[in-house]
């Protein structure tokens, strides 16, 4: 299965291209964590707003950091806040919708589907806006927020592909020769969802991505740090005074990476979903 | 309808609506910040604590504390803002048609312009136009809202680009101040939703598009505006209806939390912004348990609309 998979999206293009883009963003992730690259990020290492020049490729900002240095950290932390939300909110999700479908209709699944149904009613800005606001400036808040309502749409198609599974005959021997349900669900049911969780993940880290620099910009987000996020709103400022350095860093590698995922995201799903390839 | 079906989606409701109130009563009032020693002088009394406390309701057993938050909901006697003194219920009602003016046009286009871009998409699905239409969606959907808002403003308000709107603000008194405050904002909303929104039109009327009935009637000469609009479309409107009901109270959130705090525009959105930035939490909690709430109803609505289009679904 996961062999097909990998052959059909070999075959894709696009998919491989966004593939290159996110291993390339992700290559500047681990060069910034071991200490490589984008060390200098917060010194001062320059005048007040300078322009592009061939020691400040993006300029430097209002206080004269280097938005080079500045925009490569940024790189790590959108991928660390990328990691975490997306590994823990489609662990959440796998779990609690496995637990949904195979009790489907029992009073677990009853109170899975209220707790889902509860977190999606709340948009989602004015939840994490409430979880900033109980945790009071806990720098983690916004990963909080962000994974318990993540959770629930991977929740809502895995109860779904659980279910159809739960029919299989492989199931039905596995409960004839009386397995307890929990390892059935884990060793049998969960391991044939792979596929569905790996496609769900692409498409959280990249709303995990875009929603950072959103709640950055409200004040919500990354406390210590910096992202591309805060570039932004650093660059609102900055724009009416024509300085693009912020706006024109942040904006284009958030933009590439963006891509990137999308274009996997999707050619992922077509690599999976072979209905889909079939039309 | 069968009135029965009626009460059980009514029913199916009031969990959800509980929940809601229950979740934002939890983490704004009870496990928020202690406010007494904001409200008290230097050096307070024991007497002088016990009585702030008190005043707060913080003495109050938590399931009563819960049932006056939403008594308070109910009644719409909100209390009143930390920040300025005003009641809530006031505040909100005077931005709350601010925020529907400001967002309404571009979500309106956004999803007009989504509908017909997917229609084309699905018309052509496999040939150059869907695939110049879909790329396009997908690097729509790869632009940050924020970058779009800082880009409009530099290309149409700033002497950088065309300089033809406002930087900020919003004083609006006749048609003409209209659009000249809410054009940027909109084609903003526009173009973030759009990427969005072509993608889903199209699969949903793609799906369609491959039904018997619509080859047949394809194969019998009907013209392609007569099969789009006349039966592809009405056909898929269940799902349209429930992608517009369920994004309203988001986009109406969503974007003018950003839109209106980007652009200082005194909405709903720019009210919500200071009260987070402040701590503000009689609007905090209102807000967040009104839209809430407002979203279980639409919720309810959608689903009684459903079994008026579809009879089927009323059907136990």
């Amino acid at each position: 299965m996961m062999n097909d998979t990998w052959q059909r999206l070999k075959s894709d293009r696009y998919g491989m291209g966004g593939l290159m883009v996110v291993a390339a963003f992700a290559f500047i992730a681990i060069c910034v964590w071991s200490g490589l690259l984008g060390q200098g990020w917060s010194e001062v290492s320059g005048n007040r707003w300078e322009s592009a020049s061939a020691s400040h490729w993006f300029g430097t900002n209002l206080l004269g950091q280097d938005i080079f240095q500045r925009t490569l950290f940024g790189t790590a932390t959108a991928f660390e806040v990328g990691l975490i939300v997306t590994l823990c909110s489609t662990i959440l999700g796998a779990l609690l919708g496995a637990l949904s479908g195979w009790y489907s209709n029992g009073w677990l699944d009853e109170v899975i589907l209220w707790i889902k149904g509860v977190l999606d009613s709340i948009p989602f800005y004015l939840f994490a806006a409430a979880i900033a606001y109980a945790l009071q400036g806990n720098t983690w808040a916004m990963h909080v927020a962000m994974i318990v309502t993540f959770w629930t749409t991977t929740a809502r198609i895995i109860r779904g592909e659980v279910i159809r599974i739960k029919q299989r005959e492989y199931i039905e021997a596995a409960q004839a020769i009386g397995l307890p349900d929990l390892l059935i669900i884990f060793r049998h049911v969960l391991p044939n969802t792979f596929h569905i969780l790996l496609v769900q993940a692409s498409i959280v880290f990249v709303a995990a991505i875009n929603t950072e620099v959103i709640l950055s910009f409200l004040g919500l987000g990354i406390q210590d740090g910096v992202s591309w996020g805060l570039m932004l709103a650093e660059s609102s400022q900055e724009v009416l005074a024509g300085h693009f350095g912020n706006f024109i860093a942040a904006g284009s590698f958030l933009f590439i990476l963006l891509m990137g995922f999308n274009l996997l995201a999707d050619s992922l799903q077509d690599a999976v979903d072979t209905r889909r390839v079939i039309q | 309808m069968t009135r029965s079906y009626v009460a059980r989606r009514l029913l199916y409701g009031i969990p959800l609506v509980l929940g809601v109130t229950f979740i934002s009563f939890l983490l704004m009032v009870y496990f928020g910040p202690d406010k007494t020693y904001e409200l008290l002088g230097k050096n307070p009394t024991a007497d002088q604590i016990r009585e702030v406390r008190q005043a707060l309701g913080y003495d109050q057993p938590f399931m009563l504390r819960y049932a006056d938050y939403l008594k308070q909901l109910v009644t719409l006697d909100l209390g009143l803002s930390d920040s300025s003194g005003e009641s809530v219920s006031s505040i909100l009602g005077r931005t709350l048609p601010i925020s529907i003016a400001l967002v309404l046009p571009g979500f309106v286009l956004g999803n007009i312009a989504g509908l017909m871009l997917g229609l084309m998409a699905a018309w052509y699905r496999g040939k150059w136009l869907d695939k110049l239409i879909m790329s396009a969606s997908v690097v729509g959907m790869s632009v940050s809202f924020l970058v779009i808002i800082i880009g409009l403003q530099i290309l149409l308000c700033t002497p950088y680009g065309l300089n033809l709107f406002p930087v900020r603000g919003w004083q609006v008194h006749d048609l003409g101040s209209y659009l000249y405050f809410v054009t940027v904002p909109t084609l903003a909303l526009v173009f973030v939703t759009l990427g969005y929104n072509t993608r889903f039109y199209r699969a949903v009327m793609a799906d369609e598009i491959d039904r018997d009935h619509i080859r047949t009637l394809r194969a019998y000469g009907a013209s392609p505006f007569e099969l789009m609009f006349k039966h592809v479309l009405k056909n898929s409107l269940i799902p349209i209806l429930t992608r517009i009901m369920f994004s309203i109270p988001f986009v109406v959130i969503s974007g003018s939390l950003l839109l209106e705090s980007y652009f200082g525009i005194p909405g709903i959105g720019l009210v919500t912004f200071n009260a987070i930035t402040s701590g503000d939490q009689p609007v905090l909690k209102a807000v967040v348990g009104l839209t809430g709430v407002l979203f279980v109803l639409a919720l309810t609505v959608n689903d009684l609309l459903y079994s008026l289009v579809d009879p089927r679904v009323a059907k136990p």
